[in-house]
């Protein structure tokens, strides 16, 4: 990629290793809320699992405890309290940061929701279990228009989501694109180790939202042997890898907008989710 | 579980499925015009869709055995997805607009509107045009109804994108995708048309390309530059 040797593929594991042997620092006049916001938003990653179908096709014990829009509501809960932390630094960049992450939020907010609303329109209920199970059940169910289009926008919102594109690099320290990276600007040590692991992790749970729930539900254990699980593991672990590979050709092959062409992006994610509303909403589609 | 499923919208057949999907790619190249930055992929953006139509044409005629919409395909292909982009993109390399002077190749300011809010006004007229569809309660023998909505989504968002682009080729473009999606109408609600009808409205298109040519031409000529903002000076 860009004709460079890239780090090794485990270079983020390293980091966080180092990272947790570090001291932590919290700035002057910042209060408790600094430090508990990654670990309270590191618990709402962990809890997201539960709700979606990451290695079975049947529901965990509290599997059905929250639909998709619970698990939304659960992943913004934990952005919202890194953005609340980086308020508290005080520090310019971090502050710059996390008020971006709100505002371009908002904009994706839309988009999430007419996902939502497809969903509810083929299965009746918007439970992710049976969506997964809707699309395993016959070709015609892949093929309408309506699952392509959402899939299509909600596949958009994870290239947002993940600061692949339209404006981020993911890793960028330009402040021009700079959003993911900005957010956890004064934490150090283990506190920012949880948070480069949470945000890692929010990485993994869309992308198993998006594969296991939309585009390839196949692959998932039926029952809960030992062997089913471990083979599941190996799918999800494949599938997400030959997804990681996509977007990083996607992030490589696009130049980056400017900050306010952003809305522009948006804009062409809802048009696909609209479409799919519309071409449900009368029936068939 | 098995319950809750029964009661959503069911999935169509396979077969309804992949032409609503054809449908609705005609519907997104038509939005791609919104955005689209250079006349020579706006060109080819119209081409494609024209691709998408006679991909539709051919699967209708297979599933529905109508032996002479597949010359429709083939006839529809050749003039709207190599003679019409031909001609055209011959017309602007003469005026210079492709492959010359690339201020007249670049259309990306030419909105009346931002991209984004023009997008969002098109997707209202779209659901507009779905939902009157919807209550007429139509019913087409060879397509599913949701083709037919589509098709009159393709129709108004040719409206909005001739209205808030101000550069002559996107309006003549948006001009031409609206028969495009006259000619998807006619697909789903007439597949059985005669054939000699549907080869007239083909070279009537013919004639509308030579037309938008020729005022392409004098309004270059006239006011060297591709933007209709320069004709308000015509006012009284």
């Amino acid at each position: 990629m860009q004709g460079r040797t890239g780090p090794r593929i485990l270079q983020p594991y390293y980091d966080i290793a180092k990272l947790f042997r570090k001291e932590a620092l919290a700035p002057d006049g910042s209060s408790w809320v600094f430090l508990a916001a990654p670990l309270a938003a590191m618990a709402c990653y962990l809890t997201v699992p539960l709700l979606i179908p990451v290695l079975t096709t049947f529901g965990l014990p509290l599997g059905y405890m929250g639909d998709i829009l619970g698990g939304g509501f659960i992943l913004s809960l934990a952005s919202f309290l890194v953005a609340v932390a980086a308020l508290d630094t005080g520090s310019p960049y971090a502050q710059l940061g996390a008020s971006r992450a709100k505002t371009f939020g908002a904009i994706t907010e839309p988009v999430v929701l007419f996902v939502v609303f497809t969903v509810a329109l083929i299965t009746g209920t918007d439970l992710p279990y049976a969506l997964a199970a809707t699309v395993r059940s016959s070709a015609g169910q892949i093929i309408r228009p309506a699952h392509l289009l959402a899939a299509a926008a909600l596949f958009m919102v994870i290239l947002y989501e993940t600061g692949r594109i339209p404006v981020e690099t993911h890793t960028g320290t330009n402040e021009f694109g700079m959003i993911e990276e900005a957010r956890p600007f004064e934490h150090s040590g283990p506190y920012f180790a949880v948070l480069k692991w949470g945000s890692a992790m929010k990485q993994l749970i869309l992308y198993t939202i998006l594969l296991n729930v939309f585009v390839a539900p196949w692959g998932l254990a039926a029952t809960p042997g030992l062997w089913p699980v471990l083979l599941a593991i190996a799918a999800l672990v494949g599938k997400a890898a030959l997804l990681g590979v996509v977007v990083a050709v996607i992030d490589n092959s696009f130049a980056k907008l400017r900050l306010f062409k952003i809305t522009e992006f948006a804009a062409g994610a809802f048009l696909l989710a609209g479409l799919a509303v519309f071409t449900l909403y009368l029936g068939g589609g | 579980m098995t319950a809750i499923i029964a009661t959503a919208v069911a999935a169509p057949s396979a077969l309804s499925g992949g032409a609503n999907v054809i449908a609705v790619g005609v519907l997104l190249a038509e939005f791609g015009m919104f955005r689209q930055a250079l006349l020579r992929d706006q060109v080819r953006l119209y081409a494609a869709q024209s691709a998408l139509l006679s991909a539709l044409a051919i699967v209708v005629a297979a599933t529905r055995h109508l032996p002479e919409l597949y010359a429709l395909a083939g006839l529809s292909f050749a003039l709207k997805v190599v003679i019409v982009p031909l001609v055209l993109r011959r017309l602007l390399r003469g005026i210079g607009a492709i492959g010359g002077d690339p201020r007249w190749g670049d259309i990306a300011g030419s909105h009346a509107l931002s991209v984004a809010s023009a997008v969002l006004v098109a997707i209202g007229m779209a659901a507009f045009g779905f939902f009157t569809v919807a209550a007429l309660g139509l019913r087409s023998p060879v397509l599913p109804d949701t083709a037919l909505s589509i098709s009159v989504a393709v129709i108004l968002v040719a409206f909005v994108l001739m209205i808030v682009r101000r550069d002559v080729v996107s309006q003549a473009i948006g001009f031409l995708s609206l028969e495009n999606g006259v000619a998807l109408t006619a697909l789903v609600v007439a597949a059985g048309l005669p054939l000699i009808l549907e080869i007239a409205f083909l070279f009537d298109l013919l004639v509308a390309v030579v037309v938008f040519g020729l005022l392409i031409r004098v309004h270059h000529g006239r006011a060297e530059s591709m933007s209709t903002a320069d004709l308000t000076s015509l006012r009284g």
